[in-house]
């Protein structure tokens, strides 16, 4: 079995039954942990609250007026590189055809970018992910708040792109090479997924709707 | 320069031959020009390479085929004659190979025996298809002896072991899942003579010839890549060198065999072709004679060149596909997440009660 | 003592340190629904809540980032009721909430925050940063490591309805105060429609503030009255982290109306008091109340809303208005001041950060309480000054007398041109008769 065999057959396999066992574990628990129900008497009723929910879902996306002079900059590199990931993992060739293929999807409709584009958005998404790590480490609250889990969670989507870009690029080594590793650090990525922070992807906009919904309930600020 | 000269001493040289057979210096010099260029040698060194190969010594060659299917041979030697690939075909020695040959039987067997004999440490020693090591190697004898003991008394008395095409490279398609016969390549059994793999399904004839030719005109292995191949032909993926490689840079792919982009000649990507993980010179080198290679004809590459290219998924699905079927364990997976996850909310709350009264204990006592 | 030392509450010094995390676990372990584990799940680090906090923008120092202030509970929840909390515990991956690092974490969770909730409001991830650390303190309470003024305060007011002993108890307090101003303040009527209550501040320090409520309630015809079991509008037991006696001082109030048949339970201007009652009474109660909980500046804007009550217009004297941070990021009482502002026509210069996002006084919280937290409570609340003068206001109104009592002691130690002033006040001199 070779090296590439290896990624995309096995080790694939296992990382998404890790994947998706561990993220609906951990989604199943907190459900599970029960919600209160409430006494008090709402400013707004149910319907209201729950647009509320929604409303923040979405705005909480851009900051307060009164933040984004503080803000801004870190907002930005943060949309800078997740926009870039989004690109690249939902329209480079090689994902789209990917995604196809694992979901058993033919969608015609989906549409790949031009290599060219891609590959810009590569660079600059691997120099954005630089920049944030640097800012981790130079910013004394995020050093402060930093742990294991976000130096980890940074390397492994570091590692994704940079194999990624060699790969395009014919750097480092053999293509199928390039690309096994292209293709194990995005397993390691599926099997870390569930335990730390990248996690983020499913528990924002739910956290937000609560967050909003408990808010607009009290028709308190936003 | 060890085993040329005084090894190969009785046998003529291939300027001796070629004279004799009354082939015009122009003609030769058109072989070795092509030859230079295909090995990406400079032009100048196109003479050198001429006057190397006239004062080599006609070489033995022993020509073994095991599990195969002849497709290799075919591509040998149905190119389109005269090519220079005949050529040199019909200059060396070829001592063996019971597919070619007018005899047949035991003088078939007798002539294998004797060229071995009269050419022993010397002879090249082609191999063609794999080796069956099942069941004590039953699956393939020849003249009561089986593939397996073949090789490895053929491979005793060989100088170096071409292994032609795929099968005996890496062992092709007889060594596919589930590989009943228990085939392998020359490589798992014979570890103690040079091994160059002049890999495909079947290999380029080009290439083929380039490789002897190499190993004629200085007398050594090759530069080898990490699968054992000439690095000269499989140093560059057919994505690399691909015609259509622009249209895959600008994002343009056929999505069907029928569609407007596949009769545009856009990227077979996205219809599995395997150029980016194949290396080999087809993209080059092409097929027929310089005629084309199968991208041109509007089919992906397959990959056959590469290890256990026939064990790569389908070969209409893309070379970065999932290499497994089975999706069922994946459902498995959500729904032992669901229990889990159940089940760790009903520990976390019965920590909770014991933290509460152990907590309560402590504050009564 | 220091300024930085840690104090355990009173009953609570010989606690031994098992016996602390124990209970810290089991506060905390009750506030593991699905609302906080997705809360404190949610957090990625990003530090953006630093640059919400009055108390990090003043000082630059990064321990005062809001969600590090409950680091060590997300830690427990990971070990206690996460999905993988089993791995955690087995692998030793997250540890045990330690008592050392309680005390140390003392200082975060009450000196330096007040539970504003400006950090949930910029929070990408829409996490209830606040509420996480109002769970935390709770969580310290028991662990025997609330400040010790506010476990004094709080064990105080749930076992005798006072924070604090004083020499004239509080009904003759009030009584004393409608006497001195000549205004008739109902109490202990045995039914009425409304039930008030005072913040202690005003009794001791404002009392022109109750007589304003008594002067407008009676011009208002309210059928109203103050009960001496449950006087005080403030709860230490919100304050210190008690969730039992938060509960019995609310239940105070509650019983109390129950019993005169109030329909309406009319809270003064206090911040604090109007969470605890207004969102957190009912909940702690475990039941629906049988009256409404209004902050008085709502109140009277429905009466003026329904015509009943009319003002006077007021000189045009450029005026900033402090919103109180539990009035407006908590409870969602944005616009009845500002109507009534506009009913007397106060010339009202609105601060840059206002409503939802105004900085908090840097008092709230029970900060003004602890002693030890007042130079850092100063260093918050120059923003805020500071943000007040760029205005050009000369008069800051607020409508909680918590904030004013953090602002006056501000103005008096840097000396400030200003002094705040209360809004009910400002209401009850402009009625127009």
């Amino acid at each position: 079995m070779t090296i590439l065999e290896f990624a995309r057959g096995p080790m694939l396999h296992f990382a998404l039954a890790v994947f998706v066992l561990g993220v609906i574990w951990r989604i199943v628990t907190i459900l599970f942990l029960g919600f209160k129900r409430y006494h008090s008497e709402p400013r707004n009723g149910l319907v209201k609250s729950l647009i509320g929910g929604m409303t923040v879902t979405g705005s909480r996306s851009w900051p307060h007026k009164e933040f984004i002079g503080r803000t801004g900059a870190g907002e930005a590199i943060g949309y800078g590189y997740h926009i870039g990931l989004f690109i690249i993992v939902l329209l480079g060739t090689p994902h789209v055809v990917f995604w196809k293929n694992l979901f058993g999807v033919s969608a015609g409709w989906w549409p790949t970018l031009p290599g060219g584009v891609v590959h810009v958005l590569s660079i600059l998404t691997v120099t954005l992910l630089l920049i944030v790590l640097i800012r981790r480490i130079s910013h004394p609250v995020l050093r402060r708040l930093s742990n294991f889990d976000d130096y980890f969670s940074w390397f492994i989507t570091f590692t994704v792109m940079v194999t990624g870009v060699m790969a395009v690029f014919g750097l480092g080594g053999r293509y199928e090479t390039i690309l096994a590793w292209h293709i194990i650090s995005f397993n390691v990525l599926l099997i870390w997924f569930p335990f730390g922070k990248l996690m983020h992807a499913f528990f924002i906009f739910p956290t937000r709707a609560v967050v909003g919904y408990l808010q607009s309930r009290k028709g308190a600020a936003t | 320069m060890t085993q040329s000269d005084n090894n190969r001493s009785s046998q003529p040289t291939i300027g001796q031959v070629l004279d004799e057979r009354g082939v015009s210096r122009r003609r030769f010099m058109k072989f070795c020009t092509a030859m230079a260029s295909l090995m990406a040698m400079p032009p100048m060194m196109t003479s050198a390479l001429a006057q190397n190969l006239r004062q080599a010594r006609r070489p033995s060659v022993i020509y073994m085929p095991f599990q195969e299917c002849t497709g290799c041979l075919e591509s040998l030697t149905r190119s389109f004659s005269p090519s220079i690939e005949n050529l040199l075909f019909d200059t060396i020695s070829l001592d063996y190979n019971h597919t070619l040959f007018a005899a047949a039987g035991t003088a078939a067997e007798a002539a294998r025996h004797e060229a071995m004999e009269a050419n022993w440490g010397e002879y090249i020693l082609i191999v063609d298809g794999s080796i069956p090591q099942g069941a004590g190697g039953v699956y393939g004898t020849s003249a009561g002896e089986s593939f397996v003991d073949q090789l490895r008394h053929a491979a005793d008395g060989a100088a170096a072991i071409l292994c032609v095409g795929t099968c005996a490279s890496f062992g092709g398609i007889p060594y596919a899942n589930p590989n009943p016969t228990g085939a392998v390549p020359v490589s798992e059994i014979i570890h103690d003579r040079p091994i160059i793999n002049v890999s495909g399904c079947p290999p380029i004839p080009a290439v083929m010839t380039g490789t002897i030719v190499h190993y004629l005109t200085t007398g050594g292995v090759p530069d080898l890549d990490k699968y054992g191949r000439p690095s000269v032909f499989y140093g560059q993926s057919i994505h690399d060198r691909c015609y259509r490689r622009r249209f895959y840079d600008e994002g343009k792919f056929a999505k069907s065999f029928d569609d407007e982009g596949a009769r545009n000649g856009w990227c077979l990507y996205e219809l599995g072709c395997r150029g980016p993980t194949t290396y080999n010179a087809c993209a080059t080198v092409k097929w027929n004679e310089g005629t084309s290679f199968p991208i041109e004809s509007g089919h992906g590459c397959i990959g056959c060149s590469e290890p256990n290219f026939w064990d790569q998924g389908g070969f209409y699905e893309p070379v970065t596909s999932k290499l497994f079927e089975d999706r069922g364990q994946i459902g498995g997976a959500a729904a032992a997440g669901v229990a889990l996850g159940a089940a760790s909310a009903y520990a976390a709350s019965r920590r909770k009660k014991k933290r509460s009264e152990t907590a309560g204990e402590e504050e009564s006592s | 003592m220091s300024t930085t030392t840690q104090t355990y509450s009173t009953a609570s010094v010989d606690m031994p340190d098992e016996s602390r995390q124990a209970h810290a676990m089991k506060s905390f372990a009750q506030d593991f629904g699905a609302v906080s584990a997705l809360q404190i799940e949610a957090c990625i680090h990003c530090g953006m809540c630093a640059d919400a906090c009055h108390y990090f923008l003043a000082t630059e120092d990064p321990k005062y980032t809001p969600i590090l202030k409950v680091e060590p509970f997300k830690q427990a929840y990971k070990r206690e009721s996460s999905a993988f909390a089993p791995f955690y515990r087995l692998l030793g991956l997250k540890k045990e909430v330690s008592a050392d690092e309680l005390q140390e974490w003392q200082e975060l969770l009450f000196d330096s925050c007040n539970m504003c909730g400006r950090c949930s409001l910029i929070c990408p991830m829409g996490i209830d940063i606040a509420t996480l650390i109002e769970n935390a303190r709770r969580a310290m309470f028991e662990a025997g490591l609330a400040p010790d003024e506010l476990y004094q305060r709080a064990r105080e007011q749930a076992d005798s309805g006072q924070p604090e002993k004083s020499e004239e108890g509080y009904s003759d307090r009030i009584a004393a105060i409608g006497r001195e101003h000549g205004i008739d303040i109902p109490i202990d009527r045995d039914s009425a429609e409304v039930l008030a209550c005072v913040p202690r501040t005003d009794l001791e320090q404002y009392p022109e503030a109750v007589v304003a409520l008594a002067k407008t309630l009676k011009h208002l015809g309210a059928d109203y009255t103050f009960r001496s079991e449950s006087l005080v509008a403030e709860n230490y037991g919100y304050y210190a982290g008690s969730r039992d006696w938060q509960r019995k001082i609310s239940m105070r109030i509650i019983d109390q109306a129950r019993e005169i048949g109030a329909k309406l339970v009319l809270v003064p201007e206090c911040g604090h008091a109007y969470t605890a009652l207004r969102w957190q009474a009912a909940e702690l109660a475990g039941e629906e109340l049988p009256f409404r909980v209004r902050h008085v500046t709502e109140f009277l804007a429905e009466q003026v809303a329904d015509g009943r009550l009319r003002l006077n217009q007021v000189d045009d004297e450029a005026t900033a208005f402090h919103d109180p941070c539990q009035l407006v990021r908590k409870g969602g009482v944005m616009d009845a001041p500002r109507t009534l502002m506009r009913e007397l026509g106060v010339n009202l210069e609105e601060l840059p950060n206002k409503k939802g996002f105004s900085f908090c006084c840097a008092g709230g919280g029970g900060v003004n309480d602890i002693e030890r937290a007042r130079p850092l409570r100063y260093r918050a609340q120059e923003l805020k000054l500071r943000e007040v003068d760029g205005t050009g206001a000369k008069r800051f109104l607020t409508s909680c007398s918590d904030c004013r009592l953090a602002f006056t002691d501000a103005s008096e130690h840097f000396d400030w041109d200003k002094r705040p002033e209360s809004l009910l006040e400002l209401v009850a001199a402009n009625i127009k008769e």
